[in-house]
């Protein structure tokens, strides 16, 4: 047993005095603050754009008999098109939006120390973007490189452009009107010298590269972070991400939310592919996207504790079980602060091996069920508090046998935690029982004195 | 009447921890304003609060709000994390008014 606490105190003191002062750092600096901040406003875009998906690409076999069936899928062959434009004008083109949110973000942390206007930063990035991603070729706009490609070159666009403004503003570089001059049209000339700045490098670079490698910068960019990209999508890189995520956790720090803003720039890309597969009818080629995080590693929130609830409701520790009863109705939801700090989890040795383990064992089943093609992959954006089995059917297209294995995954997390939770429960026992001797004791003593 | 923010990832945990400080301080006859939000939307909204409060899983950006607070002299600490899991709401009000007293 001294052993054990050994070894656990190391681990602690490693999160302790590694692991969350470099997470503190990363997560509250303010370029990784604007691109988290940014996918989070662009999300509504895509999520709607998404969610038309299944009207052009219905969940049923191609030859199935089913009348309903049958029509929805004449129909939606007929006018694909159409059923499409809204998707393409959403998530089809969602590094514009990815771009500009993300400018705007980032130009709200220099209101105050650099009177930068966010709105100006957004307009500045999104023309940056345009310029680079889509020139104009015979009368259109070619839209190739604004979905999913183009999410790297938006990224490194947008806070280019900012970063480019702040510069300049620092160093007074600019055009000077009279105090007289309203401020509207004086923020509209401050924006002259930095459109400039983007015509006079963006594009010559874009030229450069377009006539060495026949390759608009989007595309060039792709190629750089291909490695990285599929990397991102393998077995090994989806249990890394889940230990940081979940070590994070156990030290009290959101780490899903630092996780998930370093791995969304991966997860879109990927989604693009899957989404540009599936209008292709060839097979999905990708896994790890957010819903597979979301719905089927962390079921019921980060540590997958949706099982864990399921035990605290009929614990016989009061404490245990009212927390499954503050917490059940959230955790259908993703929610489970309650559980994390409420048992607690957090710092607590005894859910430091489940804690980790039950989602790591999700992760792997569910990932092997769909290398098997027994389930479908992602292919929507589905809002996070999206209860997980609607949440899994639903990214996947609507693929009922998704929302059965969500199912399975939390009994397979129950199982996981039952013995850890008993460990516990016994000591909270002991605890509750001291507790109501004490008490006893203080009320005796109590009428004696009177 | 004081104006307190509460903010956590993304406003929803520290939702259901602000209906339960409102309950309490219903139950008192304390008037307060209680909002809860994104720590995304710190720096735009805490001027309007006479004090604001961290989720325990957001406490990594103590330090930054800290700072951003301290001219205007707004006091920002991070809720005792067993009373955020067990959603203590009066316990975490009574520790906001404190820090304002």
């Amino acid at each position: 047993m001294s052993a054990n606490h050994a070894a656990f105190n190391v681990i602690f003191r490693f999160v302790e005095n590694y692991v969350s002062p470099i997470a503190g750092r990363i997560s509250s600096q303010r370029h990784v603050m604007a691109i988290r901040d940014g996918f989070i406003s662009a999300m509504p875009f895509m999520i709607v754009g998404s969610f038309l998906l299944v009207f052009a690409y219905p969940p049923f076999s191609p030859d199935t008999t089913w009348g309903f069936a049958r029509s929805w899928l004449d129909l939606a062959k007929q006018f694909e098109g159409q059923i499409l434009t809204p998707f393409d004008m959403t998530m089809g083109i969602m590094s514009i939006y990815i771009c500009a949110a993300i400018a705007y973000n980032l130009g709200k942390h220099y209101v105050k120390s650099h009177q930068l206007d966010p709105f100006m930063c957004a307009m500045l990035s999104l023309m940056a973007f345009l310029l680079v991603a889509a020139p104009k070729t015979k009368g259109t706009l070619p839209v190739d490189s604004l979905g999913g490609t183009g999410i790297f070159t938006a990224i490194l666009v947008a806070i280019y452009c900012v970063e480019m403004m702040r510069f300049l503003k620092a160093h007074n570089i600019g055009i000077r009107l009279p105090d007289q001059v309203p401020p509207m049209i004086k923020n509209s000339f401050d924006l002259l010298i930095p459109v400039l700045v983007v015509v006079l490098t963006l594009y010559p670079l874009s030229l450069f590269i377009q006539t060495q490698f026949d390759m608009l910068i989007p595309q060039a960019i792709m190629s750089l972070f291909k490695p990285l990209v599929s990397a991102a999508d393998s077995l090994p890189a989806i249990l890394l991400a889940v230990l940081i995520g979940h070590l994070l956790w156990f030290a009290g720090i959101h780490g899903a939310a630092i996780v998930s803003g370093m791995l969304q720039m991966f997860w879109l890309t990927n989604l693009g592919m899957n989404q540009s597969a599936l209008a292709q009818g060839a097979p999905l080629p990708h896994i790890f996207m957010e819903a597979f995080w979301t719905f089927f590693i962390v079921v019921g929130g980060s540590g997958a504790t949706m099982g864990l609830v399921l035990c605290y409701l009929r614990s016989r520790s009061v404490h245990l079980r009212s927390i499954g009863r503050l917490s059940v109705v959230p955790s259908i939801f993703n929610i489970n602060e309650p559980v994390i700090f409420g048992t607690p989890i957090v710092m607590n040795p005894v859910f430091f091996i489940p804690f980790l383990l039950a989602p790591m064992v999700n992760a792997i089943i569910a990932w092997a069920a769909m290398k098997l093609d027994l389930i479908g992959r992602v292919i929507s954006v589905v809002p996070w508090t999206a209860p997980a089995p609607i949440g899994a059917a639903w990214g996947l297209g609507w693929d009922f046998r998704a929302a059965i294995l969500v199912v399975v995954l939390a009994v397979i997390s129950a199982v996981i935690y039952f013995p850890f939770f008993k460990v516990y429960e016994k000591q909270l026992l002991a605890q509750e029982a001291a507790e109501a001797d004490a008490q006893k004791e203080a009320e005796a003593e109590g009428r004696q004195v009177a | 009447m004081k104006r307190i923010l509460v903010c956590c990832a993304a406003g929803l945990s520290t939702s259901m921890v602000v209906n339960r400080m409102r309950q309490a301080a219903e139950q008192q006859n304390i008037a307060v304003e209680l909002n809860a939000a994104g720590i995304n939307v710190f720096t735009e909204s805490f001027s309007r609060y006479d004090c604001c409060l961290l989720g325990p899983q957001v406490k990594t950006h103590l330090e930054a709000c800290r700072a951003q607070a301290a001219t205007s002299q707004i006091p920002v600490s991070v809720i005792n994390s067993m009373d955020y899991g067990m959603m203590r709401g009066d316990k975490i009000l009574a520790d906001a008014l404190a820090l304002l007293a």
